[in-house]
């Protein structure tokens, strides 16, 4: 073991479940889809209790963030005295979380998830600790379906395959899941920084009071960053953002990203940066955009950390729709004005319900679909499609000629045929046509995602035609079709 | 050689908003659209209604977004994209606004200087002053302005006056196609309204002319034996007045 690369340094990963609305996943390839400008500032209390604790906090996205232990546990006597004070203190904040303890901060990550509390798994532990998990947890979506086909279905399976040949089979991310599963960090780091200075700054004269101007500013400084990364031949795990104030005042947040940063991304989290911070210290401002007791923003500056070789990234040889400059400046202005995840390129998935089958991806953001579209998908219902798919579900009501709703017997018996629809309260129409129902059970082994439905097609006399669903006896228009 | 490497770049199938350009001024509908607009086309830098959000708007962006144009949909956070799709639309080159937000007027201005189409449904009833900055937005930049919902002052209205679907009967079936009229008028003096009955969507989803009875069976689509086959047990609907 010393003779092999040394053993990640001891993290401490704080998340808390209440701002992350996914499966809580932390493997690299955890998109940013969870987060949000709203879960970013109600995040940036927490934040600032942790720095309490130790002042290099890294937010790996709003409600999870990192810190190193190495310092703070010498300090309270402790990693478990840490933890639990911790968790202590952002509880008395009225916030629940969990908090893990282990080598790398991959491993750290599943331990916060690892029961109510989290989890401390101590110094050498690692290995042990993500042999008995499923390869499921690292987050990387192609891999996870192979390797248990392989007949590879934990991380210990995983860690016992030599490294080399599992990076020469799988590819960059068979070496990346190697590494993972074998406790250490994703990316060797570059022992020694470059000579050169790779951050980039941007001074304002006059300071500016708005926040709008300085992320707009961010994207391009971010480019400029980016540039000068690749000149090098480097990529950076992390990004520090500095923003000094004219009074001298300065705010400085660590960004981590296993991906990598793209421009967009750096000016998002600028701004998540910006409004945590002007939500933490005047929350009374009724303006949105001004800092109504403190003078303006007069540095900007983005420090690259940790530093890793660029792998790079290939392009498709045919298909790419490549937007021109024209359409991205178009979009990145919307981002400005909108935030980055409020304008979205539809990525086709797999699924079942018509919802499920579009990935919303922010633009700029590569992400692809856990549930590939090019799969049979049993059940799902024929072409032709529904134009109008309700991401939620209306709620709704369809009776019978005697005003009973109608419900479906577990042998998918009617209890009458439809004869009234009313949709999220609207007024009851007749319906003139109809079809079903169509039972559906899915994922039934997954207590989470399981559902079972019964569908039907509705035709109403204003000519419309309905997607509608029973599930746990309430009635459901998932979709219409004009 | 140097041919040889002009021709494989003709056949990429990554194309630039140059190529679009250069149709001119207007962008190409589906062939059975084509008799409904003036000029057999969306004519850039107009404005062009389509009544509610349906397939009806998707379905007069898809020839050109399949042609290499650029599309946003602005406040529709109910997109049925698989509809789109079928429709003709290529979803890499599609960006969704769903909540364009209060500013949703600049968002659409913004858009309208980059993006070929842009497919709004108001969030609110505009004001003249509001429609008139984006109308002028739309002819500096050469895009259309395609509105799902009432516009004053649109260039070209399309409206489906009636719609059939086929397919669903009492307990048995399922929505095969749907059988719709639409009717177009437009702006200028002594224009006649024109109108047009189109599969909306037809079997497989894409929008196509409906054919004469006659004729039904030299339809390119594969479901041209259920029309009938479905139209002899389906129960007669009621069509929308």
């Amino acid at each position: 073991m010393t003779r092999q690369a040394a053993p990640a340094r001891r993290v401490l990963v704080l998340r808390c479940p209440r701002w992350l609305d996914d499966d809580g996943s932390g493997g690299p390839g955890a998109g940013d889809s969870g987060s949000s400008d709203s879960a970013a500032r109600a995040f940036e209390p927490v934040v600032a209790i942790v720095e309490n604790f130790c002042p290099q906090v890294e937010v790996l996205r709003p409600g999870v963030c990192a810190i190193a232990t190495r310092g703070p546990a010498r300090y309270f006597g402790g990693e478990a005295q840490l933890a639990a004070g911790l968790i202590e203190a952002v509880a008395q904040a009225g916030v629940t979380c969990q908090a893990g303890i282990a080598d790398g901060l991959f491993a750290a990550g599943l331990a916060a998830r690892a029961g109510p509390t989290g989890l401390l798994v101590p110094p050498g532990e690692t290995p042990e600790f993500l042999a008995g998990l499923p390869v499921g947890v690292l987050g990387l979506p192609e891999l996870c379906e192979l390797l248990p086909r392989l007949g590879i279905e934990t991380l210990g399976q995983l860690a016992a395959l030599p490294p080399a040949e599992a990076a020469s089979r799988f590819g960059p991310p068979g070496k990346l899941a190697s590494r993972l599963a074998r406790g250490l960090d994703p990316r060797p780091l570059i022992p020694r920084p470059p000579a050169a200075d790779l951050s980039v700054r941007l001074e304002f004269d006059p300071p500016a009071d708005q926040s709008e101007p300085v992320v707009f500013a961010a994207k391009a400084l971010a480019d400029q960053m980016h540039d000068r990364l690749a000149a090098a031949g480097v990529a950076c795990v992390r990004v520090q953002v500095q923003v000094r104030f004219s009074d001298g005042q300065e705010l400085s947040r660590l960004w981590r990203h296993d991906g990598l940063l793209s421009a967009l991304a750096v000016a998002e989290r600028v701004r998540w940066q910006l409004d945590g911070w002007r939500g933490a210290s005047a929350d009374r401002a009724p303006d949105r955009d001004s800092w109504p007791d403190t003078a303006g923003i007069a540095l900007l500056r983005l420090v690259p950390d940790q530093l890793v070789r660029a792998a790079g990234r290939q392009l498709a040889l045919w298909g790419d729709a490549v937007p021109s400059d024209r359409v991205a400046r178009a979009a990145i202005r919307v981002q400005a004005m909108l935030g980055h995840a409020c304008v979205t390129r539809p990525v086709p998935a797999g699924g079942r319900r018509p919802a499920e089958q579009v990935l919303q991806v922010p633009f700029g953001d590569a992400e692809t679909p856990q549930r590939p579209a090019d799969r049979p998908w049993p059940d799902q219902i024929p072409a032709p499609s529904p134009a109008t798919v309700f991401g939620v579900p209306l709620a709704a009501s369809v009776t019978d000629d005697s005003g009973q709703v109608v419900s479906v017997s577990g042998r998918a018996q009617l209890s009458a045929p439809p004869a009234w629809l009313s949709a999220a309260g609207g007024p009851a129409r007749a319906v003139t046509a109809w079809a079903g129902p169509w039972p559906v059970t899915e994922r039934w082994w997954d207590p989470v995602h399981a559902r079972r439905q019964a569908r039907f097609q509705l035709v109403t006399e204003d000519g419309t035609a309905w997607l509608a669903a029973l599930q746990d006896g309430r009635w459901l228009i998932e979709a219409s079709y004009d | 050689m140097g041919t040889g490497i002009a021709q494989v770049i003709s056949l990429s199938p990554v194309r630039h908003r140059d190529d679009v350009l250069t149709g001119e001024g207007l962008l190409p509908v589906l062939p059975a659209l084509r008799e409904l607009l003036p000029g057999g086309g969306l004519q850039r830098g107009s404005v062009v209604t389509s009544g509610d959000w349906g397939l009806l708007p998707l379905a007069l962006a898809a020839e050109a977004v399949s042609d290499g144009a650029w599309c946003a949909i602005v406040g529709v956070p109910a997109v049925g994209v698989r509809a789109a799709v079928e429709a003709g639309l290529d979803p890499d080159r599609m960006l969704l606004v769903a909540e364009p937000g209060p500013g949703w007027a600049q968002v659409v201005a913004s858009l309208l200087d980059g993006f070929d189409i842009v497919l709004l449904r108001p969030p609110e009833q505009p004001s003249a002053q509001l429609r008139r900055k984006l109308e002028a937005a739309a002819r500096r930049y050469g895009s259309v302005l395609l509105v799902a919902g009432d516009w004053p002052g649109a260039q070209s209205r399309l409206l489906v006056t009636d719609a059939e679907w086929t397919g669903l009967g009492a307990g048995h079936g399922r929505l095969r196609a749907r059988k719709a009229q639409v009717v177009a008028s437009g702006r200028g003096a002594g224009e006649r309204p024109r109108s047009a009955w189109l599969w909306l969507p037809g079997p497989d989803g894409t929008v196509t002319a409906v054919a004469a009875e006659s004729t039904l069976g030299t339809g390119a689509h594969d479901g041209t034996g259920t029309y009938q086959a479905y139209s002899g047990t389906a129960e007669p609907l009621a069509s929308s007045g």
